[in-house]
Parts: structure tokens; C-alpha cells; sequence
């Protein structure tokens, strides 16, 4: 009968340095990532019903897309209170994560907003 | 916990007016045969208070960050497994340089 051990995966990552190995708490960091793509997700979603409602179409309606996600880069560095690598590896996830995944569901609520208010 | 929900749902409610009142404004302007250049500027207030508060909702609600850094004063028992006589802890021990140098002869 095995007996589980909830071991907490370290990762190691080595650096040149040879007395300082910078590891991570990995539960916590993918906690974090988490959090980061279920708020850009949310906010694609009332992104998207705002863009139909404003009938934005075309271009428009793309740069709204990014100028509503630079909103929420920039509402996720508060949330870390700018303090970004005590959370986080790099700046790279704050900022680039799930944009592109938001925009496929910013794009369909978009269409489904613009069809419900301008349309029918 | 409940107060980030009802700040998020009210903020929905709140775009779903504005959703309405944007339909209602366009059948009046069927009726006067306008062109539609844009919502209303309450709607467009409304629209703006409502992307803050589900922006505020959308941070809030998910849950809060967790130091990541081994060393932080939350991360120092990392695991308590079923047996205690092993019980891995997280301590300054990690900072030693591994300068051994060890050759299987």
C-alpha cells in the first residue's frame, strides 16, 4: 500500500552563480497564473459586450480589444502591488499571457453583442 | 468573497441596461430615420462604470497572489506527509555552495 507523500515540486532553475539557487514554489506560481488567466479571461468576455454595444467594428474593435487588456495588465500589477517578482518569474507573464487565448473569446462576444443590440 | 460577486454581477447588470437602452435608442432613430453614430453619452457613462466594476470584480474574485520566493514567511513547512518522522522543510540550507567535489573512483 503506497503511501502518498504531497511532496511540493521545487523547481530548481541554476543560475551561473554557484551559491545562490534561485527555486520556486511551483503550486503558488501556477496558483498565480491561475488567477491571471481566469481575470483576462473575464475581462475579453465584458470587453467583447462592451465593443458590440458601442458597435465598434473592424479595426476599431481590435484596439479596443488591446487598449481593455493593457487596462488589465496594468489592474494585475496593482493586484501584485508592483511588486512583480515576488510572484512572478518574469514580466513576460504578466503582460503577454492568455492575450491571444482573450481574443478568440473577445471576438465572439463581440459579434454576439453587435448581432443582439445593432442587428435584430 | 460574496461582496467581489455582487460587485461583479451588479456591474453586468449594469451593461446589460446599457445593452437595452442602446436597442431602445436605435428604434428611435429608426423612426426619425438618423444614422447611428453612437450610444447615447449616458450609456456610454454607464458602459465605463461598468468596466470598472467587472475589472475590479475580475481581480478580486479569482483569489489572491502567493509569494512564489522559497523564503517568505508562508512557505516554510513545504510538505507534512503521513509519517512524521519525514518532514521536509523549506530553510537556508539551500544557500550553501555545493563546492564538494565528488568522483566515483
Amino acid at each position: 500500500m503506497a503511501v502518498h507523500d504531497d511532496s511540493n515540486g521545487q523547481k530548481k532553475k541554476s543560475s551561473d552563480a554557484l551559491d545562490e539557487i534561485p527555486t520556486f514554489n511551483v503550486e503558488n506560481m501556477q496558483n498565480n497564473t491561475r488567477i491571471i488567466n481566469y481575470s483576462r479571461t473575464f475581462m475579453s468576455i465584458i470587453g467583447g459586450v462592451i465593443a458590440g454595444i458601442l458597435g465598434y467594428t473592424a479595426l476599431t474593435g481590435f484596439i479596443f480589444y488591446f487598449v481593455i487588456m493593457a487596462i488589465t495588465t496594468v489592474g494585475l500589477a496593482a493586484k501584485t502591488g508592483f511588486a512583480v517578482h515576488s510572484f512572478f518569474d518574469s514580466w513576460n507573464q504578466i503582460v503577454f499571457d492568455g492575450i491571444l487565448g482573450g481574443l478568440l473569446s473577445f471576438v465572439l462576444f463581440w459579434t454576439f453583442a453587435y448581432d443582439m443590440v445593432h442587428i435584430f | 468573497m460574496g461582496f467581489s460577486h455582487a460587485v461583479g454581477v451588479v456591474g453586468v447588470l449594469m451593461l446589460a441596461h446599457a445593452a437595452y437602452a442602446t436597442i431602445q435608442y436605435r428604434s428611435l432613430l429608426k423612426i426619425t430615420e438618423e444614422q447611428f453614430m453612437g450610444p447615447p453619452i449616458t450609456v456610454v457613462v454607464e458602459l465605463v462604470a461598468g468596466l470598472f466594476f467587472c475589472l475590479w470584480a475580475a481581480l478580486t474574485v479569482p483569489g489572491k497572489f502567493l509569494l512564489i520566493l522559497p523564503q517568505s514567511d508562508e512557505n516554510r513547512v513545504v510538505a507534512l506527509p503521513f509519517n512524521l518522522d519525514f518532514m521536509i522543510f523549506n530553510h537556508r540550507g539551500k544557500a550553501f555552495s555545493l563546492g564538494i567535489d565528488m568522483k566515483i573512483k
